[in-house]
Order: C-alpha cells, then sequence, then structure tokens
C-alpha cells in the first residue's frame, strides 16, 4: 500500500487573480484571471514529471500554488497525505525542506555578494538546522560534489561573476539538494543555458535523481526537453490540464487536438525529417471570462456541437492516458 | 557556384571591442556569402561573435567596436568604407535588421503606422498619403489588419508586433533582411506561423536572408544554408543537410548533438566538456582545441585555414574531412 501512495497529490487546485476593475465597475460583478482552474494530477515517489504549455498556461502559477509561494483559491495538494493548503508557517517551513523549487535564472537567484560557500549553505541557516561551521563546511563540499563541481573546495570560496551560467544553474542545484529534498520542483531550469551546458544540466539532474532518489516536476515550454527529462507529461491550455500520460505516448499518440499541434510545431534538429504542421488560428488569449464550453474551441479545428455547451473532463483514452476533448 | 552574384559578400571580416587597451576579438576572420532566395542561419552559443557579426554588417556597433579588417559587399557596394552619412541612407534600402524583442522595437508612445511612415519618408520621396497606403499594402501582406496601424504597439500582441517589425523592414525594398533571433520570445505555435510568413516574403521579394539564432532546430527546419561560430570564429559553412548529416567540424558536431529531439529514439545525449574560452585571452592554435576530443599537438600551435572541403561546404579544421564524425543525427 505505502509504495504506490502518490508523493503529491494535487486535487482541483485553483488560482485565480481578481482583475483591478476600474471606478465605474462599482457593483458589477468580479472578473478574474483563472490561472489555474481546476487542476488534478499525481505524482509517485521517484517520478519524473513535465507540465508544458505556452506561455501563460498556469504552468508557474501551478508550481507556486502547490509550494504555497501563493495562496491557492481552492482545491488541496498533498504531500504524502498531508494537506499542504491547512498547514500552519510551521508545518510550512518543515515542508519546504522537502519540495524545493529551481527556478530559471541563476544570476537573479544567486546574491553576488556572497561566496559559493554562503550561498549554498544558506538554506541550512535559514532553516536553523543546528550544525557546527565544520559540519556546514563538509555538508556544502559535498553538495557541490554532488553537482559535478571539482575541486569543490576551489569553487566553495568564489563568487558569482567568476563562474559561467551552467556552473551557477549548478550552485542553484546544490542549494536545494543540501537540504535532502525529496520532490525537485524546477521551473524552466535550463532556458537561459545554452544548448550543450544545457544538456550537461539536464544529464545532471536525471543522474541525481536516480542516485538520490529523487522526485521531479519539470517545467518547461520546450517539449523537447520536457521529453529529454521526464518520463510523465502534463500539457496545460489557459489553466486547465488538456492531456496527460506517459511521456512517449503523449509525444507519438496526442489526442487532443491542441497537443497534437503542439508536437507538430516543435523544431527538429534534423533537416531531412520533414513532417506536416498543424497551424492553429490566433494566438492563446488571456484566460478572463472565457467562453462557454471548451477553452480550446476558439481555435480548435475539430469541434462538434458539444464542445459549445460544455467542459470537457479529462477521460482515460489509453492507460493512465487522459485526455480533456469532447472528439473522440 | 560562381554564375552569379551573390547579395552579401562577406570577406574575412574581424571585428574587435576595446576596453581600456585591452581588446576583444568578437569577431575574427569570417566569410560567408548569401544569394538571393537564399537563407544562411548564423548558429553557435552565447558570445560567438554572431549577433558582433549582424551588427558590423549594418554597422551599428557600440561605439568601442570596430571593424579592424576585411570586407562586406552588399549588392556591389562595399559597406566597410563608407561614411557614415552613406552607411545611414544604405540602412533599410538596401538592408533591415529585424530584432529579437518585437515589444522593445517600436516607440510605445506612437501610433505603429505613423513609425513605419516615418521610415518610408525618410528613406524615400513619398507624400504622407503615398506612405500610409504603402504601410496598407505591407501589412496586408504581413497578415494584419491595414486598419490596425493607427494601433499603439501594447494593443499588439507578440507575434503582431513582429509581424509589424517585419512590415517594417522590408518598407523600403532591400535586398538583405537581418534576422537577429526573431522568433526566440514567442510560442511555438506562433513562432511557426512567422517562419512561413519570412518565407513567403523571401520569395516574393527575392531576399537574402541573415538568419541569427542559437536553436540548430530552427535552423535545421528554416534555413537553405547554415554557418556555425565559435569563440568569433566561423568554423563550418555548407548546406544545411550537409552540416547536419556529415559534420566536418567537431564542434558543429557535437553542438548538433546537444539538441534533444521529440522524434527518433530516446537517448542520451553528449554534451561538450568545459566552457568557449575567453575572448581576451585565446587559446593558441585552433580555439577549439581545449575542448576537441581530436585534438593533437598541432591544433595547439597552428591556426587551422578556413577551407572548402566539398563544394560550398568549407570547415576550420586541421582534420575536416578525415576525421569520423558519422553524421550529426
Amino acid at each position: 500500500m505505502a509504495s504506490s501512495e502518490p508523493i503529491l497529490k494535487v486535487d482541483e487546485v485553483k488560482k485565480w487573480f481578481p482583475v483591478r476593475s476600474g471606478l465605474f465597475s462599482f457593483g458589477k460583478p468580479s472578473r478574474y484571471v483563472k490561472a489555474v482552474d481546476n487542476v488534478s494530477f499525481e505524482i509517485k515517489k521517484g517520478a519524473s514529471l513535465a507540465i508544458a504549455g505556452e506561455s501563460g498556461c498556469g504552468k508557474t502559477t501551478l508550481a507556486r500554488t502547490i509550494l504555497r509561494l501563493i495562496e491557492p483559491s481552492g482545491g488541496a495538494a498533498y504531500y504524502k497525505g498531508e494537506n499542504i493548503f491547512e498547514m500552519n508557517r510551521l508545518q510550512l517551513s518543515e515542508l519546504r525542506l522537502q519540495m524545493q523549487l529551481i527556478f530559471q535564472n541563476p544570476f537573479e537567484v544567486l546574491d553576488p555578494r556572497h561566496t559559493v560557500l554562503d550561498l549554498v549553505g544558506e538554506g541550512l541557516n535559514i532553516h536553523r538546522i543546528e550544525e557546527s561551521d565544520e559540519v556546514l563546511h563538509d555538508r556544502v563540499i559535498s553538495a557541490l560534489e554532488d553537482v559535478r563541481l571539482i575541486p569543490a573546495e576551489d569553487f566553495a570560496t568564489r563568487y558569482t561573476h567568476e563562474l559561467s551560467g551552467g556552473q551557477l544553474q549548478r550552485i542553484a542545484i546544490a542549494r536545494s539538494l543540501i537540504l535532502k529534498p525529496d520532490l525537485i520542483i524546477a521551473d524552466e531550469p535550463v532556458s537561459m543555458l545554452d544548448a550543450s551546458i544545457r544538456t550537461e544540466v539536464m544529464n545532471l539532474m536525471t543522474d541525481l535523481q536516480k542516485e538520490k532518489d529523487l522526485t521531479y516536476i519539470f517545467i518547461t515550454h520546450d517539449l523537447a526537453q520536457a521529453r529529454y527529462v521526464g518520463d510523465y507529461l502534463i500539457i496545460m491550455y489557459l489553466g486547465r490540464i488538456a492531456e496527460m500520460g506517459p511521456m512517449e505516448d503523449v509525444i507519438h499518440k496526442p489526442q487532443h487536438p491542441y497537443t497534437k499541434a503542439l508536437v507538430s510545431n516543435i523544431p527538429i534538429p534534423d533537416p531531412t525529417v520533414k513532417r506536416e504542421r498543424i497551424m492553429l488560428p490566433g494566438e492563446t488569449p488571456t484566460p478572463i471570462d472565457l467562453p462557454p464550453g471548451c477553452r480550446f474551441k476558439p481555435r480548435c479545428q475539430e469541434f462538434g456541437p458539444q464542445c459549445r455547451e460544455e467542459e470537457p473532463q479529462l477521460q482515460e483514452v489509453a492507460p493512465g492516458h487522459f485526455v480533456a476533448c469532447w472528439i473522440d | 557556384m560562381a554564375t552569379h552574384d551573390p547579395v552579401l559578400q562577406v570577406e574575412d571580416l574581424a571585428t574587435y571591442y576595446y576596453l581600456g587597451d585591452r581588446e576583444l576579438k568578437a569577431v575574427d576572420g569570417v566569410s560567408f556569402s548569401i544569394d538571393a532566395k537564399r537563407t544562411l542561419g548564423l548558429a553557435g552559443e552565447s558570445g560567438c561573435g554572431k549577433t558582433t557579426t549582424a551588427y558590423s554588417l549594418m554597422r551599428i556597433l557600440a561605439e568601442n567596436g570596430k571593424i579592424t579588417r576585411g570586407s562586406i559587399n552588399l549588392g556591389g557596394i562595399e559597406l566597410t568604407t563608407l561614411s557614415e552619412e552613406e552607411m545611414r541612407k544604405l540602412r533599410w534600402k538596401k538592408a533591415s535588421i529585424v530584432f529579437q524583442y518585437a515589444m522593445n522595437a517600436f516607440n510605445p508612445v506612437l501610433r505603429i503606422g505613423r513609425q513605419i511612415v516615418e521610415v518610408i519618408r525618410e528613406k524615400g520621396d513619398y507624400s504622407k498619403e503615398e506612405a500610409v497606403n504603402i504601410v496598407s499594402e505591407l501589412f496586408d501582406e504581413v497578415g494584419l489588419k491595414p486598419e490596425r496601424q493607427t494601433d499603439y504597439p501594447h494593443e499588439f500582441s507578440g507575434g503582431m508586433l513582429q509581424r509589424a517589425i517585419i512590415a517594417q523592414a522590408l518598407a523600403c525594398d532591400p535586398q538583405l533582411i537581418i534576422a537577429d533571433e526573431p522568433v526566440t520570445a514567442l510560442d511555438v505555435i506562433v513562432q511557426n506561423k512567422i517562419l512561413d510568413l519570412l518565407r513567403k516574403l523571401q520569395e516574393k521579394y527575392n531576399l537574402a536572408v541573415l538568419f541569427i539564432t542559437h536553436d540548430l532546430s530552427v535552423v535545421a527546419e528554416n534555413c537553405h544554408d547554415v554557418g556555425i561560430m565559435y569563440a568569433g570564429n566561423l568554423v563550418e559553412v555548407g548546406n544545411v543537410e550537409a552540416v547536419f548529416k556529415r559534420s566536418l567540424h567537431p564542434y558543429s558536431y557535437k553542438l548538433i548533438g546537444a539538441f534533444p529531439s521529440v522524434v527518433g529514439p530516446k537517448k542520451r545525449l553528449e554534451f561538450i566538456p568545459g566552457t568557449p574560452p575567453n575572448l581576451m585571452n585565446l587559446p593558441k592554435g585552433c580555439r577549439f582545441h581545449p575542448r576537441c576530443p581530436f585534438a593533437t599537438a598541432k591544433c595547439a600551435t597552428d591556426v587551422p585555414e578556413f577551407r572548402e572541403i566539398h563544394d560550398g561546404h568549407f570547415a576550420k579544421c586541421h582534420y575536416a574531412g578525415e576525421l569520423d564524425l558519422g553524421g550529426g543525427a
């Protein structure tokens, strides 16, 4: 029983941002940007889940809501059976030791006035994990070795301006690892990096996952990256899950018209591969005042009468593969 | 090959930046040419000199940047020796540039149409009405409603702004368009729409396009030829299929191999250990030799020549054509 229990279970999570209204909208009903709208999924320990979608689809808001960096508007998220949304400050602080977030831009995350030793050890200090200076130093060194910054003693004394982008992102990863987390949420962790360094960091993350038995949620706009690091994929569109399932299933047999279009538009680094691209009219709108029915309908090429009336729910089409679409 | 003249011919171009008394060799000996209706993708990692190459062509370098040697021939005109004033007259008319951040390219407090009208009237002898009509035609051409020219930039989405910028780039009927990461900030579907549009316009107006990007997947799908840059050098040039499938330079081969794909079997990719060199303190010999798995003693001392190995396929490596690199895939 215990082994099949998901490490994280997200249940109908909502995050609605009120739209700031003008002076004359007094008395009118409030409007909301439904950035995350009834999202449910779960992730097993040791799995690697990729959440993908275009800008504005709510993938980052979802991650922040789960970590309660922003307050949810509804739903529940259970970490090892405990509802994160009902935790008090103390419990949240405990939780954040186990659930770590890695950001996109390491240049902004790391304070240039601190040495690598201070930056990597910062989390231990913040969480008041009682350690002597020597033990702290040793833990930092071993975290740096984990992310292959060798010789670690040398890197520990450096400042951020002495390091490259790839090295900085590895320091950001070391900062998380030192707290011995179970779950790492990485929000576009390699998007700022050059191709070769990007691959180096993604390989490192994959290796660390095996070594440390980590669970990953990897947020990205790039399906090629998602496929490289993830074994399970969620495609979001305007705050909702359009499709989710085992990675290769979703990439090779996409069912939702949006996923089909998205996959067909990912550029392939091989000039001899020719594919049919599915083009969608228009651009992704903002999720304010969505029309009734399916939110993808205005751009969908395949829609039928039912799409106008009711929002489609996720249906299982193959083992573990879910699609929110009325069209079969 | 040389039955006609290419639109753009760059020969041994070198551009250095000066920081105090120190010299930063951002572009050092780059040669390539582009014909009408052809797109050359210039790719490489950050700091390899691809944007400096573009800025050199347009002569819009920062104050401390100087073209120190080489020639740039655009439609029969040598650009490196023109005066600032002569160059100013040529920009937009002979060559225009499309920048990465569409949202920053227009003045936010002026209507978009007016800003394009300004360019047209500055460069040609048109009345205001004529210029407005040209803008209407251009908008129609790039898939924007002509009545939207009275909108302000914030009323446009990212894709629409990029279209407006392309309209502006076409306004004075140039022969060459330099597109510096034109779609990097856009989502993939919109990205492909813009790229399709560029291709259509290229065909219609006989444009030569220099396409600058860090993303080799985009190059593979959208360019006829590709040039790979490393530490200020152009290390390989050729048509995309040759460069991707029969790479001659170890760097191109490794870089192409570092890109994940959504097709084909999922496999572990290799990366290139180490980082590109400091441009103020370049290694002797081949600039790639400290990171090259095939490097020999010769590579550490002798600078390799940039030479044609197969028809139209050039590389800057002592062992180009002899190394067994297989293919990029």
